[in-house]
């Protein structure tokens, strides 16, 4: 039994490194996004709900990640704590890079005037603290749901909007470009075609990077009382909310959702790779070299 | 990305967090004796000019009033010989000054001085909030240099409780503008303690001030440390930074098994309740707000919420106050059952999903609280949970001040503060219906015309015995009426190194940071080695 | 002449009419920037007044805030606001901070240098960290070293930097008692020693460098990785040049393009980083001050950051663009 589990496990790693990682990963995002589309459902939670009872419970049966300073279950919590997070993150990160890819890719394909107008734009945002805008952005609009998804995407598009640029700009001169316009491509072509494929994978990278950026930057507005309204189960408010219970010894309070931050966010990472290995032809190449 | 490097990565995080949870202090108390007493607040202060505000209440450390309080908050003269005399009509008071009082650059104390500094209050040019505490005082006047005469408009009786305020030396704002000068980083006072720097951010450096005229400080000074964050603080105290340092209640009952600390737990005045706006349907009815005032769980929340660093509240005068009315308390624990009779009596039925109806009316409410402070927020969650029992549907709403401020005459809010010095501080505006609907004076617009008279015969009565009573009308109306469900009176905790001596808890306000907090004393703490 | 140095010659004006467009660019984008501070805090709903009061806005009354807003001529109408500011700015005058009660040049004065000496420091720390293990990752791509970093810097990076702070302090200032647990120097110092100050900034500027270092490591394996297979790269190894000159002479200087822009983009985030980073170590810098400023609608001193750090990134911004040029012929400079 053991060994034949042993040689099992021995074998593994012989598959392709990327296919196990990238099953893993799936797995656990499908579990993680399977979770929270199934949570009202099976599991309804009322946000305002507390047990003075119950405080600090640790792990049991009853509460499988114990029960934090109000009584309230903890792995329920993260999991709505979750939903919200992977909502903030997602939406703001699409937002984030809608906006900077059509800047991005507008400055790096049109050059001349547009390029120098949007990119002094850029630098002249760019040149706050992200974070200040952000609370200046949640201050205005008060704290809420669309406002830590506007603070986050309206402030993060910067970043990507350069890397697609840039990325443009080092493909220009690429002799596979000049080629393709001898040859009688349009502009349009050979965006779409030649250099869209190129640019695709590190936009990506750069979005999915940008989500629990997003979730960090939601973590970053909870510290400062800014976040959303902190009796919701969000991750960032559910961490914060669990420093004080560390102190005291109630571990699990801050471990949960940390741990459920931690490996989606690295889920989420391991499918980009994955995905990003798959587009490109010539990593396949070295692969196979 | 595989799944042992996850595991390791999970087992990493836990160890780490392990040692967050336990962890021991490496470096004990090791300072000499002589060294200064460190000290760690949260709350720093703004300026040090008592005229902009700092140290108000006494115990400013670098300053003194006039007068100032014993450890049970009694008046004692301070720069005043002796306590101020209060003419017949209650009009008119004289303080005489104290001879021989240096401020720290060795300027001689005048009357001077004091009238400078009320005056500055009373100027519309200084951005002074004070200005509002004073507004009965007409002018202060000094016949000659140790003799100020304070003029009011009405009779004050707890006027004296004013004159705690810092005196600050005239001859330093010359030809200054009080809101910008100098003096405000770099003050210069008669207290205890001098200035040796200020650094915004970090930390305040005191050292004795030899030349005392209440005797020299037994310790060489005092370094007050600023950290903000409470778990931070909770971290350095467990480094072993600090000699005394405020925290939280659950994070200060770490240190109660921990040797070398002592944990205090401060009675104060400083008061949690709901704020109940009549102009809201269902909070204007006052049998909901009756039945609110039984069935919340003070019990509960003084445990579950405080960490049992507080007692139930009743009322805005403290059980430490000789004004407290007994009758106003009620059981600690909630009575459902009283709460659900009270509405049934009152025609408030419980509709299809549970939450009671009245002539269409749905027995629900907001009641919001400031999203930054977590300690309101759980108040406002356990009312909650309270409310729903008695089929009451409130929705918690976690807001910025600035979106709590307009709402207040509509939505309850989870209110605080308190001062045990006088029953008229802070009640008289916040319960009085002169000023109703003026931001935070009576947000609710409570009024009634048995706690106006009560209120107005408190601040007139010169006589101990009948302002008494009428504030025991005021506490009793209150209670009858229920514009505010006060659920707590928290305990400040300190934790307090065990080799300090002379450590002296006394009822706190609201405010406590530099000044007023547990080391209100600190200048008679000494050190063993 | 040769050729090599007219084409040196050309690029070196190239330079200098680049930098002078910049300036000339420059100066409307201050503009706009302090406009845009002024416009945003004037749309707030912040009462500054009600801040300035703090605890006690409980009870004051509204005439005396009153008062207090007039006293200040925040209630005049934003332009007429804004042109005093400038006015004063002309002449030197920064201004009067209602969320600090202090000139706004102090505050500058008092506390801006804490934060460049630890978002300087950081910086440093972050370029030579994420040069030398991005390189080396790229290099053994697919490798263990490779992997083991990609996952290390996933996972700091799902980790909000104020946790990783609290973490470092229980780990090098509780448990082991290394270093100090937070402040500038000892609670008992007197001065500001070079060696105490710098005791105390481990800690702080460790935990904001690794904070940020996953951005960087990330893009330099990539880049590097990139570049490893391009034509040049792939040439000068085929010419049979040693590893390490093809690693660090060819792909990293190929692949350091985008990464220049990263690091003037990356500047604010930093700033960012370091507003947290105070806040867990308790140091006096400008972070704490700014946020305090935002949260209560504080112009003047707003402005000024905002002024400070806008003249510092863009500087940043044309050197790395001109490092840019100089590292990728490409580039005209124009």
């Amino acid at each position: 039994m053991t060994a034949a589990v042993l040689t099992r496990v021995r074998r593994l790693p012989r598959l392709r490194p990327g296919r196990l990682g990238a099953t893993v990963a799936g797995t656990v995002l499908a579990v993680a996004v399977l979770a929270c589309l199934l949570a009202p459902v099976l599991w309804p939670l009322d946000q305002s709900a507390i047990d003075l009872s119950q405080t600090r419970l640790a792990p049991s049966a009853a509460h499988p990640a114990g029960t934090d300073d109000l009584g309230r279950d903890v792995l329920l919590r993260s999991i709505y704590g979750l939903r919200v997070s992977l909502l903030v993150g997602v939406f703001a990160a699409l937002v984030a890079a809608v906006i900077g890819g059509a800047v991005g890719a507008l400055a790096g394909t049109l050059g001349g005037w547009v390029d120098r107008i949007l990119m002094r734009l850029v630098d002249t945002i760019a040149a706050m603290p992200h974070l200040l805008l952000g609370i200046f952005i949640v201050a205005m609009l008060r704290p809420s749901l669309g406002a830590v998804v506007l603070s986050v995407g309206l402030t993060h598009w910067l970043s990507t909007a350069r890397i697609v640029r840039s990325e443009l700009l080092s493909l220009r001169h690429r002799p596979f470009i000049d080629a393709a316009v001898s040859g009688g491509a349009g502009r349009m072509r050979v965006l779409t075609r030649h250099l869209l494929p190129h640019v695709l994978p590190r936009l990506a990278l750069a979005t999915t990077l940008m989500i629990p950026h997003a979730v960090w930057h939601e973590t970053a507005l909870s510290f400062l009382g800014l976040g959303l309204p902190p009796h919701l189960a969000s991750l960032g408010n559910m961490i914060n909310d669990g420093r004080g219970s560390l102190l005291a010894g109630a571990w699990w309070a801050s471990l949960t959702p940390g741990l459920v931050l931690i490996v989606v966010t690295l889920a989420l990472a391991a499918l980009t790779a994955h995905w990003r290995d798959h587009l490109d032809p010539r990593v396949r190449a070295e692969l196979q070299l | 990305m595989s799944r042992t490097t996850g595991v390791r990565l999970a087992a990493g995080t836990a160890l780490l967090l392990a040692l967050v949870a336990c962890s021991s202090p490496t470096n004990p108390s090791g300072a000499p004796a002589d060294a200064p007493l460190i000290v760690a607040t949260a709350g720093e202060p703004d300026t040090l000019n008592p005229v902009l505000n700092y140290g108000v209440d006494g115990a400013a450390l670098i300053f003194d009033g006039l007068v100032s309080r014993d450890e049970r908050n009694h008046l004692v003269p301070a720069l005043a010989r002796e306590l101020p005399t209060v003419s017949d009509d209650g009009k008119s008071i004289t303080a005489r000054l104290r001879d021989g009082v240096l401020f720290h650059d060795g300027t001689p104390l005048t009357a001077r001085d004091v009238v400078f500094t009320y005056q500055a209050v009373l100027d519309e040019k200084v951005d002074s909030t004070l200005r509002s505490d004073l507004d009965m005082l007409a002018s202060v006047t000094a016949p000659d240099d140790t003799t100020v005469v304070f003029t009011l408009r009405y009779a004050y009786a707890p006027f004296l409780q004013r004159l705690t305020l810092g005196i600050v030396p005239a001859a330093a704002f010359d030809g200054q503008d009080v809101n910008k000068a100098a003096f405000n980083r770099q003050p210069i006072g008669t207290g205890p303690y001098r200035v040796t720097s200020w650094t915004p951010g970090d930390r305040l450096v005191l050292a004795a001030n030899d030349r005392y005229w209440g005797g020299r400080p037994t310790n060489s000074g005092v370094v007050v440390a600023f950290v903000p964050d409470d778990n931070v603080r909770a971290q350095r105290t467990r480094a072993g930074e600090f000699d005394a340092a405020e925290l939280p209640p659950k994070l200060a009952s770490g240190f109660d098994t921990q040797a070398g600390y002592r944990v205090h737990k401060t009675p104060t005045a400083d008061y949690r309740g709901v704020m109940l706006p009549m102009g809201n349907p269902v909070t204007g009815d006052v049998a909901v707000r009756r039945a609110l005032n039984v069935a919340v769980d003070r019990a509960a929340m003084v445990n579950g919420v405080l960490g049992g660093a507080g007692e139930p509240a009743y009322g805005p005068v403290p059980p430490s106050s000789e004004f407290a009315e007994p009758a106003v308390a009620g059981a600690p624990t909630a009575d459902p059952a009283a709460a659900t009779a009270l509405l049934d009596a009152a025609g408030w039925r419980p509709g299809p999903d549970g939450i009671r109806v009245k002539n269409g009316t749905r027995a629900a409410f907001s009641l919001m609280y400031p999203a930054a402070d977590s300690l309101r927020k759980e108040l406002a969650l356990a009312v909650t949970a309270d409310a729903k029992k008695i089929g009451i549907a409130v929705t918690p709403e976690g807001l910025t001040w600035d979106a709590i401020t307009p709402r207040m005459g509509s939505d309850a809010l989870i209110m605080g503060y308190g001062t045990p010095y006088d029953p008229d501080f802070v009640s008289y505006k916040l319960f009085h219906s002169d000023f109703a609907g003026q931001g935070f004076f009576n947000p609710g617009s409570y009024a009634s015309e048995v706690t106006d008279r009560a209120l107005r015969d408190g601040r007139a009565e010169a006589d101990p015995a009948r302002r008494k009573a009428a504030y025991a009308t005021f506490q009793r109306q209150l209670a009858t009426d229920v514009p505010w469900v006060f659920l707590t009176y928290l305990e400040h905790t300190y934790v307090v190194r065990d080799s300090v001596n002379g450590v002296v808890p006394r009822v706190e306000p609201h405010e406590h940071d530099v000044a007023n907090s547990i080391w209100w004393n600190i200048n008679t703490w000494t050190r063993r080695s | 002449m040769t050729a090599p140095t007219r084409a040196r010659r050309r690029r070196r004006t190239g330079a200098g009419r680049m930098i002078r467009n910049r300036l000339l660019v420059a100066v409307p984008v201050l503009f706009a920037t302090s406009a845009g501070m002024f416009a945003l805090g004037a749309a707030s709903p912040i009462d500054p007044a009600q801040q300035y009061a703090g605890a006690a806005a409980f009870t004051t009354s509204e005439e005396n805030l009153a008062q207090i807003r007039a006293n200040w001529g925040i209630d005049d109408p934003l332009p007429v606001q804004y042109l005093r500011w400038l006015g004063n700015l002309l002449r030197g005058d920064l201004g009067w901070s209602t969320s600090r009660h202090e000139p706004v040049a102090d505050v500058l004065a008092a506390r801006a240098g804490w934060t460049l000496l630890l978002v300087g420091a950081a910086l440093v720390v972050v370029l030579l960290a994420s040069l030398l293990l991005g390189t080396l990752a790229a290099y053994r791509r697919g490798g263990w070293f490779d992997r083991a970093l990609r996952t290390t810097a996933y996972a700091i990076q799902s980790v909000p930097s104020f946790w990783l702070g609290l973490a470092a302090i229980a780990l090098f200032a509780l448990s082991l008692g290394w270093l100090p647990a937070g402040g500038l120097t000892d609670i008992t110092a007197t001065s500001t020693d070079v060696a105490d100050v710098a005791r105390h900034l481990i800690l702080p500027v460790g935990v904001l460098a690794v904070s940020q270092l996953p951005w960087f490591v990330l893009f330099i394996r990539d880049s590097v990785a990139d570049s490893l297979r391009d034509d040049h790269v792939l040439a000068a190894r085929a010419r049979g040049l040693p590893g390490r000159t093809v690693l660090f002479g060819h792909a990293l200087r190929t692949g350091l393009l985008p990464f220049l822009t990263l690091i003037g983009t990356h500047l604010p985030e930093l700033v960012g980083g370091a507003v947290l980073v105070e806040t867990v170590f308790s140091l006096p810098g400008l972070g704490a001050v700014t946020v305090q400023a935002a949260l209560g609608s504080d112009f003047p001193l707003l402005a000024a950051t905002t002024l400070a750090t806008t003249v510092v990134v863009l500087a940043a911004n044309l050197g790395t663009d001109l490092a840019y040029a100089a590292a990728d012929p490409r580039v005209r400079l124009e």
